[in-house]
């Protein structure tokens, strides 16, 4: 289990992290969700020890991060958002490089950069030079990089930005095998969906305050709202006035509602009454995202509150 | 360390920029002053070679200064320096990982310069232990300069800049394109406050006179304190160098 407790960090003298306290269970896959600057990088530099100049305690399995680095570094696997790889060596040098600093030598080194190479889909490419390769291929020979030593511990920082859907299923496909193996995953993103596909437990992050941490299914429980999306010619939303929570939306109207089901029957017998045929009747679930604007104001993929300081 | 410095020393034998100015560009320098001043100026050969040959070489060496700005960084703006410092590696061995392998070139060029100065002018060269050691001082000295630049420049147009100044103007005012003895006094003056004046001295010391390392005390002394106080500027800095690649 990893624990953070009132981490804070500032960049000068504004504040990127503020009494942050998140639990993360041992072989759980974890989402860490914000909009670009919310703090997301600034969290997972600190918990691989890129930054050691932050305020607060972190535990991992209950031992003491500061004062035990080198052993900690050396269970975590880290994939930076930046593609950080030697361009003008080939993708086999670059994993000799990072498996050296982790330690593994000799036949082992070897043996887990094939295993590697095979894991990431570059076995044929192996002696190409990474200036050769797509975004793509690179994306996975960064993530390669940070599986040499068989961490137990994963932490992916946006590791699925501008690639292509291919590379993107197979990256998915890796993170689904780490979690497999028993490994604990922190996978930070702005991508909704893709943490609502690949992690069982999730933190929003937003302004450098975690507003919103557990299980996914138990944050999904506490705030999903489903709503009526009703759309068709002569509905406007004074027809709509018996029904609380309505908006409008796109084309037509969303009516939030906890009994959705009954709302949905209210709808339609109301439209029925009024010999209204809509052109579209729809009960639609509110998704992570919609959650997330909801807790915080703010739209998912803008610049962030770090990124505008 | 060791995986960092192999993986650096890699880069440098593909890097093609780098041949050019370590090893190309002073040969043609070399040849070409020589046979300026040979036949202009019908200058004594002995002394000529052993002027231009060591002087162009400590010139040059100071070149590395370069490279080792543009690879540093690097490093910094495309995330590798934190990367390298979410692994075990300590900042210590990283920084040295990073700086043997430019002492190696340097110490490869000083072989390739004056062994062509043996093959093509009959370089005399002197004790080679007292020629080793005064390599190595220059080697230290210039990578160590090198190494401070690339930690405190912000970016690498400054870097590249700030090199061409010490390592041109350095050649110009410690007697390396002109003996100093050809000089004005306020610059004969000048050129004893620098590294360059110093390693050419030592050379000459031990290529024309047959010199010692005890012959060559003052300059060796000379180059390692410069060396070593670049070095202590760079290790200074360089926890404000990664401050800057981590955030």
């Amino acid at each position: 289990m990893i624990q953070l407790h009132a981490i804070e960090k500032l960049y000068g003298k504004q504040p990127a992290l503020q009494q942050i306290d998140l639990t993360i269970p041992k072989a759980s896959s974890f989402g860490l969700v914000g909009p670009n600057g919310a703090g997301k990088s600034t969290l997972m530099k600190i918990l691989v020890g890129v930054i050691e100049d932050y305020k607060g305690q972190i535990k991992i399995d209950s031992a003491p991060y500061v004062g035990n680095q080198t052993a900690m570094k050396q269970r975590i696997g880290y994939v930076p958002q930046d593609i950080c790889l030697e361009e003008t060596l080939t993708a086999r040098d670059n994993l000799i490089l990072f498996g050296r600093l982790y330690g593994v030598k000799g036949k082992k080194l070897q043996e887990r950069i094939n295993a590697v190479l095979e894991l990431i889909g570059l076995k044929d490419r192996e002696k190409s030079l990474v200036s050769t390769f797509s975004g793509g291929m690179k994306r996975r020979l960064n993530i390669g990089c940070a599986l040499l030593h068989d961490p137990d511990i994963m932490i992916l920082d946006e590791p699925t930005v501008g690639v292509d859907p291919q590379s993107r299923r197979a990256i998915f496909e890796m993170i689904h095998s780490f979690k497999n193996n028993g490994k604990t995953v922190i996978y930070s993103s702005h991508y909704m969906e893709e943490v609502e596909q690949l992690c069982d437990h999730i933190g929003f992050i937003d302004r450098g305050v975690v507003i919103e941490q557990g299980k996914l299914r138990d944050v999904l429980a506490r705030h999903r709202q489903s709503s009526i999306y009703v759309e068709g010619k002569g509905i406007s939303k004074q027809l709509l006035t018996g029904f609380e929570g309505v908006t409008e939306h796109e084309e037509g109207y969303l009516i939030e509602s906890q009994t959705p089901l009954q709302t949905l029957e209210a709808v339609t017998c109301h439209l029925a009454k009024k010999a209204i045929l809509p052109a579209r009747l729809e009960l639609s679930q509110a998704k992570l995202e919609d959650i997330f604007i909801k807790l915080t104001g703010t739209p998912l993929r803008d610049n962030g509150w770090e990124a505008q300081q | 360390m060791t995986a960092i410095a192999l993986m650096e020393l890699k880069k440098k034998t593909k890097d093609k920029g780098l041949w050019f100015w370590t090893f190309l560009l002073p040969i043609i320098f070399i040849v070409g002053f020589i046979t300026i001043f040979g036949e202009s100026m019908g200058a004594d050969s002995e002394q000529l070679v052993v002027q231009i040959v060591p002087g162009y070489t400590v010139m040059f060496s100071f070149y590395i200064m370069i490279s080792i700005v543009i690879a540093f960084i690097k490093d910094r703006d495309s995330g590798m320096a934190a990367r390298l410092a979410s692994t075990p590696l300590s900042h210590l061995k990283y920084f040295l990982g990073k700086w043997l392998p430019f002492v190696a070139v340097v110490l490869l060029q000083i072989v390739i310069l004056f062994g062509f100065g043996v093959v093509a002018y009959n370089l005399p060269l002197g004790d080679p232990l007292a020629l080793t050691v005064l390599s190595i001082g220059l080697a230290f000295v210039a990578t160590g300069c090198g190494m401070a630049m690339a930690v405190l420049a912000k970016t690498e147009n400054m870097g590249i800049a700030l090199t061409q100044v010490i390592a041109l103007g350095g050649a110009m005012l410690g007697g390396l394109w002109l003996p100093v003895e050809f000089m004005p006094d306020v610059l004969q003056s000048i050129a004893r406050l620098l590294p360059h004046y110093w390693a050419l001295e030592g050379f000459k010391i031990v290529l024309l006179e047959k010199g010692t390392i005890s012959d060559i005390w003052l300059s060796l002394v000379i180059l390692v304190g410069f060396g070593a106080a670049c070095s202590m500027v760079a290790l200074l800095a360089y926890p404000r160098y990664l401050r800057l690649a981590k955030s």
